[in-house]
């Protein structure tokens, strides 16, 4: 009985606990296993796989390109921005053309950063390998979406160093969605749906997106439909990706001086070490992020259920 | 130096940002409104080179466009927003944004109800379609408000809640998960890009 009253009063102290002691566990809980990182598997899901393979497929391929489209700030970075590098080194390893442009203002300068984040390792030159599209007002966001169906050139006159984009040796070859085939989307909102709504509808370009967790169940309809034809989901999604990028494209052998093509079997059994100087710390902060990121959820389920247990016993004690 | 000497400064705003956790005081608010002015400040000398000079300036007074005037006026009717007496001139420019929200109309429709609803016509040959088939309809009942969600037609109603009741809690978790992405995010530059213990 005395057992009893004692467990009814604990429980009753825990409801009242100050929380911002549960603040100081939620901060242990990631800073612990960012200290000591640990070698957690990364399971690779459809959607990424699909963007790669995708990506992969214009690989040497003078006649495609991507465009990637950054619509955020710096306070959806921690999840986008690993994204951003994973997909830049994935062309700039498989030698593919890249396009950025970005919409917001606050994008311009996480534009730059991610590129010269990623471009530091290779030898890949502005205008030949890369183009950056720079800031673009986002009112003018429609008329250059359904310009580039015509012309890109024309829909973005010039680059983020003010050269003339028709002139650019980038651009040989490349004159519309046609040849720039895939769209990805960088956003913590559903601004992918634009793109779909606009250059898929129209012109059949191909859309992916690389969105915050927060807003995945809003563009899950669109992934269902085959509209969207990938997407990267928050953190999980940049550390899938930068495991695919690792295992495949950045993969060098003599038999694959640059990089191998796509295997599910391989993908299953290759295990990247993330402890140790094999990848650059740039590389695999999603994967050392989502050692935190498990960490964190464990601690909250254990918190959701002791929560609980406690509303039911200390319930069960007023009836 | 120069990355040493940022990196201290936004290490300083993030525990300022930080410090709201144990109660509000003036660094956070000193954080806030700092965030708030640099926001502004960057964007208007941006906007005003990337906006103003490209599609206003150069095309009238150095390439002699004066057509642009005209829509050039229109935008800055928007300033009578502040006016008490002529803010009904504001509504014009706003007319012109609604014509373009009209124009995406056909293609959202396409993309937002046609495509979504041939998806969900599909064959119920596994168990995600049954899944699929079972939540639109039920749903779609449970908003149905011209009859009493009672007897049958209740417990079918309840079921169409279930699913959306899921539904939320993918979206919270999802939520959570986000939230927890951009903490780690922070501590990651402060113990990585700041205290560079992180390798």
């Amino acid at each position: 009985m005395n057992k009893n009253k004692n467990v009814i009063k604990l429980f009753d102290r825990m409801q009242n606990i100050d929380r911002r002691y549960i603040y100081i566990v939620v901060a242990l809980s990631i800073i612990i296993p960012l200290l000591i990182p640990f070698n957690s598997r990364t399971y690779v899901t459809k959607p990424t796989e699909d963007i790669y393979k995708k990506i992969d497929s214009f690989a040497g391929d003078e006649t495609k390109a991507i465009l990637m489209s950054f619509t955020h700030d710096a306070s959806t970075m921690p999840e986008l921005f690993p994204m951003e590098v994973s997909v830049l080194r994935h062309c700039f390893e498989r030698n593919i053309k890249v396009f950025t442009i970005c919409w917001l203002p606050a994008a311009a300068p996480l534009v730059d950063y991610a590129l010269n984040t990623a471009k530091e390792d290779f030898d890949v030159q502005s205008g030949v390998d890369y183009c950056n599209f720079g800031y673009k007002p986002y009112v003018l966001r429609l008329p250059i979406m359904l310009g580039m169906g015509d012309d890109i050139s024309k829909a973005v006159e010039t680059d983020s160093q003010g050269r003339k984009v028709e002139n650019l040796e980038i651009m040989k070859n490349i004159k519309n969605y046609d040849d720039m085939n895939l769209v990805v989307d960088f956003a913590g909102s559903s601004s992918a749906i634009t793109w779909i709504t606009y250059a898929r509808a129209r012109f059949g370009a191909n859309i992916a997106a690389g969105v915050t967790a927060v807003m995945v169940a809003d563009n899950y309809p669109y992934l269902q439909t085959g509209q969207l034809m990938g997407i990267f989901r928050g953190l999980k999604g940049a550390a899938e990706y930068e495991k695919l990028v690792d295992v495949f494209a950045a993969y060098e052998s003599e038999d694959y001086p640059n990089g191998r093509p796509f295997s599910k079997e391989i993908i299953k059994e290759t295990r990247v070490p993330i402890t140790g100087d094999t990848v650059p710390y740039k590389y695999k902060k999603a994967r050392i992020g989502m050692n935190a990121q498990s960490i964190a959820h464990i601690m909250m389920i254990f918190f959701i259920l002791l929560g609980n247990i406690g509303y039911f016993i200390t319930r069960k004690k007023e009836l | 130096m120069f990355e040493t000497i940022s990196n201290f400064v936004a290490a300083f705003l993030t525990l300022s940002i930080f410090s709201f956790l144990y109660k509000d005081n003036p660094f956070y608010k000193f954080a806030e409104a700092l965030l708030v002015g640099v926001s502004m400040g960057y964007a208007i000398p941006l906007v005003y080179e990337n906006v103003f000079m490209p599609y206003v300036y150069t095309p009238i007074f150095l390439n002699h466009k004066f057509i642009i005037i005209l829509p050039a006026l229109l935008g800055m009717l928007y300033m009578f927003r502040f006016s008490k007496n002529l803010g009904w001139l504001s509504r014009y420019p706003i007319v012109f944004g609604m014509a373009i929200i009209g124009m995406s109309i056909p293609m959202s429709l396409h993309s937002s109800v046609l495509v979504q609803m041939r998806s969900a016509m599909l064959p119920i040959d596994n168990i995600n379609t049954a899944l699929i088939f079972i939540g639109t309809v039920t749903i779609l009942l449970y908003f149905f408000f011209s009859k009493a969600h009672k007897g049958v037609y209740g417990k079918v109603t309840n079921v169409g809640i279930w699913f959306m009741m899921i539904g939320f809690g993918a979206s919270f978790g999802y939520t959570v998960m986000a939230r927890v992405s951009l903490l780690i995010g922070r501590i990651q530059f402060l113990l990585g890009d700041w205290l560079g213990l992180i390798k």
